[in-house]
């Protein structure tokens, strides 16, 4: 019953479009008001001391990090390197695309900026070509995602704050399956352009690919930095993150040059402001999982749900409708917070893993960006293509198709995800 | 106005900088103070870092707090606004109005709490573990930034009630795109 109320209560409130974080924190208080006897103060202090963890620090130095190399000029010199490799197989540009995309997206940590950017550079290129415009948007849209599964992810940091697990385990249980589907996507590329004879590059020769790579590696080695760093145990991931800042920094502004001194202080401000509005709905959603606990809804729901019979796979396949639904209507963190605190001690409960949980809300999230009605990718997609979201919505099946059955096989086969982080020693 | 719009700005950008640097300065530091460089190492083990966390953590909170209000200024909060862009111009318009005036009571009320429990620190005199700050020092970053939050929400929801114009914050803005 009271969980009814308060997630009605949740649910109302944000359709009327607030601010997720504004409608969390007042489902939180009116319940606190009206209906228990929680002294007041107990959750003031929540509400202060809900950010203070070192450990979160890493979201807004990761996203900084980002923003220092979300430049066109770090896009170009990924597209460079990616169609030197793969640009002469069958789908050329297009292969090239999904790998450019798969590099940025890691970088710069955010999909739809990997969208503008990759799409923006390639698009028009593509169409020149010869390839259809629908085949280029599909595979910028879908691909653009490719960035939350690799590591370093902001989704996956806000995942392990949510349930308190280890972002180190996160970020390298991320790898296997997010090359996997970087993989997936090359070859349902691969085979829809050999079927349908579209042009292919010629054969670039090492020299070039050579030196496209020692461009491109300035831009790469962030990637090493944080999971070599985290992995050899040289810093915490909040250091790590802090020490890609400084690097992404230093690679824009003195090394590609991409970046003026001058313009410094706006990638501040912009990575303050994005990692604000991450924090202030963590702080909110802090308070609504010590009120579902209070209340011990996870608890009533899991025993709900095992009374009905329902098991882990049964559970999983729940899991991955609803957060695909929730995919249409809100973006990747507020989906992890409001969801996680739910859903975790749930999991836990039938006995999956939760490393093995954290990377399927991932890939969840990852394909909510990109399945129609309403995802972020597909809105971005269709301004820089200049299509409508009906006929994106066409362009993208093979490769959403892709992304489903993706999703499938990490939900259903753990040792995809947690493999890697096993054989490495750093989770039992 | 325009003042307060410029302190605000300057203020989050700097603590942004400031903590990354700290953290790189303290891991950096103790890096090299594990190097046996002659006269080198004396001297980095003689500087105390291990306050380096704490201060980031403190500088974050505050950048937390004045970085959501900034972020209400430029409509960087979004909610789940499918169901009301497809009502007719009324209704959402109402809608608008009611979410921010939500968002206007929420961050009042929380300022308001966070005033209550300032003046609360200040009678204990309570200080942080590592820094020896004072505690309603730090706190003070809620009361300030909930109530110019709270100014925000007021703020842009009067221009909307006046012209209909609302902040739009741009997801993917990417720059250098331009050959």
């Amino acid at each position: 019953m009271t969980a009814a109320i308060i997630f009605g209560l949740l649910i109302a409130l944000m359709l009327t479009g607030m601010p997720v974080s504004i409608a969390l924190g007042l489902t939180v208080l009116t319940f606190l008001f009206t209906m228990t006897q929680v002294p007041i103060e107990a959750v003031a202090l929540k509400l202060f001391t809900g950010i203070e963890k070192f450990e979160i620090m890493a979201i807004p130095f990761f996203i900084l990090a980002g923003n220092f190399l979300t430049h066109g000029g770090v896009a170009r010199r990924m597209i460079r390197f990616a169609t030197s490799m793969v640009g002469h197989w069958h789908g050329g540009l297009g292969l090239g695309a999904v790998l450019a995309c798969a590099l940025f997206a890691a970088v710069s940590g955010s999909s739809p900026a990997t969208v503008v950017a990759v799409g923006s550079i390639l698009l028009p290129a593509m169409v020149k070509q010869g390839f259809p415009k629908q085949f280029g948007a599909g595979v910028i849209t879908t691909s653009g995602a490719l960035g939350i599964l690799i590591p370093p992810s902001l989704v996956m940091v806000i995942y392990a704050v949510a349930t308190s697990t280890s972002v180190g385990q996160l970020f390298m249980a991320g790898v296997i399956p997010g090359l996997t589907l970087a993989f997936l996507l090359g070859v349902t590329t691969w085979y829809r352009a050999r079927k349908f004879g579209y042009p292919r590059l010629p054969k670039a020769p090492w020299r070039e690919r050579l030196r496209a790579l020692r461009d491109s590696a300035w831009g790469l080695a962030l990637v090493l930095i944080v999971i070599g760093g985290i992995y050899a145990g040289l810093f915490t991931p909040t250091e790590a993150a802090a020490m890609s800042a400084v690097y992404a920094f230093i690679v824009a502004v003195f090394i590609y040059r991409d970046l003026p001194l001058s313009r410094v202080p706006r990638v501040l401000l912009d990575s303050a402001s994005m990692s604000a509005m991450i924090l202030y709905i963590i702080t909110n959603a802090v308070l609504f999982s010590f009120l579902m606990t209070s209340e011990q809804i996870p608890q009533a729901m899991a025993q709900w749900l095992l009374d009905q019979g329902v098991g882990p796979l049964m559970f999983l396949l729940l899991v991955n409708l609803l957060l695909l639904l929730a995919g249409n209507v809100m973006e990747p963190s507020s989906i992890i917070l409001i969801t996680a605190p739910l859903l975790f001690p749930v999991a836990m409960k039938l006995g999956i893993d939760p490393i093995h949980f954290g990377i399927i809300l991932t890939v969840n999230c990852e394909i909510g960006m990109c399945h129609p009605p309403v995802g972020l990718n597909l809105y971005v997609a269709s301004g820089i293509a200049k299509m409508g979201i009906t006929e994106l919505t066409v362009a993208v099946w093979p490769w959403l198709l892709t992304m489903l059955a993706f999703l499938v096989l990490v939900t259903y086969w753990p040792p995809l995800s947690l493999w890697l982080p096993r054989a490495l020693g750093m989770m039992s | 106005m325009k003042v307060l719009d410029r302190l605000e700005e300057w203020l989050i950008g700097s603590l942004m900088a400031a903590a990354t640097l700290i953290i790189f300065v303290a891991v950096v530091h103790r890096y090299l103070s594990g190097l046996a460089i002659p006269g080198m190492q004396d001297a980095l083990l003689a500087v105390d870092l291990s306050w380096a966390q704490e201060l980031c953590i403190y500088l974050f909170v505050w950048m937390a707090k004045f970085g959501a209000a900034y972020g209400v200024r430029t409509g960087i909060h979004v909610g789940v606004d499918v169901l009301i862009n497809r009502l007719d111009e009324r209704w959402r318009r109402k809608f608008v109005l009611f979410g921010l005036g939500a968002g206007a009571l929420f961050t009042g009320i929380v300022g308001t709490l966070g005033a209550i429990l300032v003046a609360g620190l200040v009678r204990t005199q309570q200080v942080s573990a590592d820094l020896g700050l004072q505690m309603w020092l730090v706190y003070l970053a809620v009361p300030l930034g909930s109530y110019l939050m709270s100014f925000r929400f007021l703020q842009v929801g009067w221009r909307f009630f006046r012209t209909g114009e609302l902040p739009k914050h741009e997801v993917a803005h990417v720059e250098g795109l331009a050959p």
